[in-house]
């Protein structure tokens, strides 16, 4: 009986997605006729502009907030259990700090060095910008690991993370003072976020190296559940606390580099999504919590995008700024809920 | 049959040492309270024997095998642990803390078997919170947190149980029945039991088997009576009013 509650929640998350996926596909500033939708998905429109507006800009801005928001969510997941701190989030490894950092030295050292935007450089600004944030990301992830490595205790790596965040962002300020304008301003609507970076031709990198990411996370549930009872616990019962804590980092991290460095630093699906998952299901075994909040993640990223290219947003309102004016009064909604 | 055997052993944080020459033996259907003021290296020892620090000096063999050289995997099911610490979590159920004891049994994915269930259908049993097994864990009384941690401890199936201070929190009939689940354990089960405890006046009257630390002074184990009737428990413990307990 209790198995097919589950069984029903996640055919309607499954559902709710398909269809948000659909809507993403033919709603936005350019509305496709419904009537038109069959001609171009069977490629027997002639009107040849729809079709390239749904494959060559919707279909992969919506596999990306599919992808990003699965990675984003299972992220936070890790995070909190790990940690044991319903507050816990990717962000809280300085991961997004760091992309941010290596974001903000290519673009404001390029124009602070050759006295030129950096937009003005072709290739480089939206390859370079990528690449600096992952790899200003996976070196803040490094330092991460060294640490955790080094130490049992949760809550001082906590302290040590924020601590890095913190560092990361003041040296951003600082590189943000001396920086011109225009780089000051490709550097804020970086970090507002956006599903549309990615595009057709970086898809196949994107999606493969975030589904390895996915997949990985499933081979952590066992370990993941018996964190649960406490450290102390967990040890007796034979888990090697720190190279778990190692594992969990790297992996977390690791799908939270991916998503930044191609879509900026999205905030709240992390720390969201995991506790909609819980309440949902009021299980906190992660071989059901992990899928589970994939599923709402995607959902709710979709969602996000479309509201954030709705007709009358003009083209795109950043990611960040829908996702958690959607996102908080769904959890809180979801824990009241349940609560009663 | 001798499953725990010490030799001078240490105990400590890094270069500082807590208690020294710590020389006992744990056997099958033993049952011992760890008794000593506040501070005394009670929490340090089972740390040691758990394994969570190292020891500073000395020996300490399960089955006449060095503690250190088993894997993490091979003692976990050896010895099992109850602390005070309790699993905090919104949602997880009783079920789940008992099947965590299996966890050092199970696969890759934590999937539980036919032997796996009916392990932790007899562990809930024994300690007797079966009708509890569907609810979640948070929602327990002290007692009966305590009752499926214990649970827990049985479905590890280990030789050794070692509790920390399972009396605390406890009102005065829950303590009786833990000593009594205690007993039920070493004997009908053949466990090792080793607990530590501030009740005194409980312990002298329902154990018999006694290890006692106090800062600057050597460990002391024996019979609880012979170490009331020579004073040690009164010189431990710095009583002046030992005389009104009765045993």
């Amino acid at each position: 009986m209790k198995n097919s509650r589950i069984t029903i929640g996640i055919l309607g998350i499954i559902i709710f997605g398909i269809i948000l996926f659909v809507l993403n596909l033919f709603v936005g500033s350019v509305m496709v006729p419904f009537e038109d939708i069959f001609k171009v998905l069977l490629e027997v429109n002639d009107d040849k502009t729809l079709s390239v507006i749904i494959f060559n800009y919707r279909l992969p801005q919506a596999l990306t907030a599919l992808l990003a928001g699965a990675a984003l969510a299972v992220a936070g997941l890790l995070m909190q259990t790990l940690f044991r701190n319903p507050l816990a989030d990717p962000s809280m490894l300085g991961i997004s700090s760091g992309a941010s950092l290596g974001v903000g030295i290519v673009i404001l050292l390029t124009g602070a060095i050759s006295g030129a935007a950096v937009s003005s450089f072709g290739w480089w600004s939206t390859i370079g910008v990528s690449l600096a944030a992952f790899i200003g990301a996976v070196v803040v992830l490094f330092i991460m690991l060294a640490f955790s490595s080094r130490m049992k205790n949760m809550t001082t790596l906590i302290i040590i993370g924020l601590m890095i965040a913190y560092l990361a962002g003041s040296i951003t300020d600082i590189l943000k003072f001396f920086s011109l304008k225009e780089d000051i301003h490709a550097f804020v609507i970086w970090g507002m976020g956006s599903f549309s970076g990615v595009g057709t031709s970086k898809m196949t990198v994107f999606a493969i190296s975030i589904i390895i990411g996915l997949i990985a996370t499933f081979f952590l549930s066992k370990n993941l559940n018996i964190l649960l009872l406490g450290e102390m616990y967990a040890e007796n019962l034979g888990l090697n606390i720190r190279k778990n804590s190692v594992i969990i980092i790297l992996v977390s991290g690791y799908l939270t580099a991916i998503v930044t460095a191609y879509c900026g630093p999205i905030a709240f699906v992390g720390l969201a999504m995991p506790h909609i998952a819980r309440f949902l299901f009021k299980s906190s075994d992660h071989r059901l919590l992990i899928p589970a909040t994939m599923l709402i993640g995607m959902d709710m990223t979709l969602f996000c995008n479309l509201i954030a290219r709705m007709p009358g947003f003009d083209g795109n309102l950043p990611i960040n700024a829908v996702t958690a004016f959607i996102g908080a009064p769904v959890v809180i909604s979801v824990i009241m809920k349940s609560k009663k | 049959m001798e499953i725990l055997k010490t030799s001078s052993l240490s105990i400590g944080y890094d270069s500082k040492t807590i208690a020294s020459d710590i020389n006992v033996t744990l056997s099958e259907g033993d049952i011992i309270a760890l008794i000593g003021p506040n501070g005394a290296g009670k929490s340090t020892l089972f740390k040691t024997f758990s394994t969570h620090i190292k020891p500073v000096g000395g020996k300490i063999e399960l089955f006449g095998k060095d503690l250190m050289s088993y894997s993490p995997k091979e003692r976990a099911k050896l010895l099992g642990i109850v602390l005070t610490e309790r699993p905090d979590d919104m949602f997880l159920k009783v079920f789940h803390v008992v099947a965590a004891g299996r966890y050092p049994y199970t696969g890759m994915f934590g999937k539980l078997n036919e032997d796996d269930e009916k392990e932790i259908k007899v562990s809930l049993e024994l300690v007797g919170v079966n009708h509890l097994a569907v609810r979640v864990f948070n929602t327990l009384s002290d007692g009966e947190k305590q009752k499926v941690m214990i649970a827990k401890a049985i479905a590890q199936n280990t030789p050794i149980i070692m509790l920390d201070e399972p009396t605390a929190f406890l009102d005065y009939p829950s303590k009786i029945e833990l000593f009594s689940l205690l007993k039920k354990l070493a004997k009908e089960q053949k466990k090792a039991i080793l607990f530590s405890s501030h009740d005194l006046e409980l312990l002298l009257r329902y154990t018999d088997n006694l290890w006692i630390m106090a800062k600057n002074k050597p460990f002391a184990a024996g019979l609880s009576s012979d170490l009331l009737k020579n004073g040690i428990i009164k010189e431990y413990f710095e009583l002046k009013e030992i005389d009104n307990l009765k045993i």
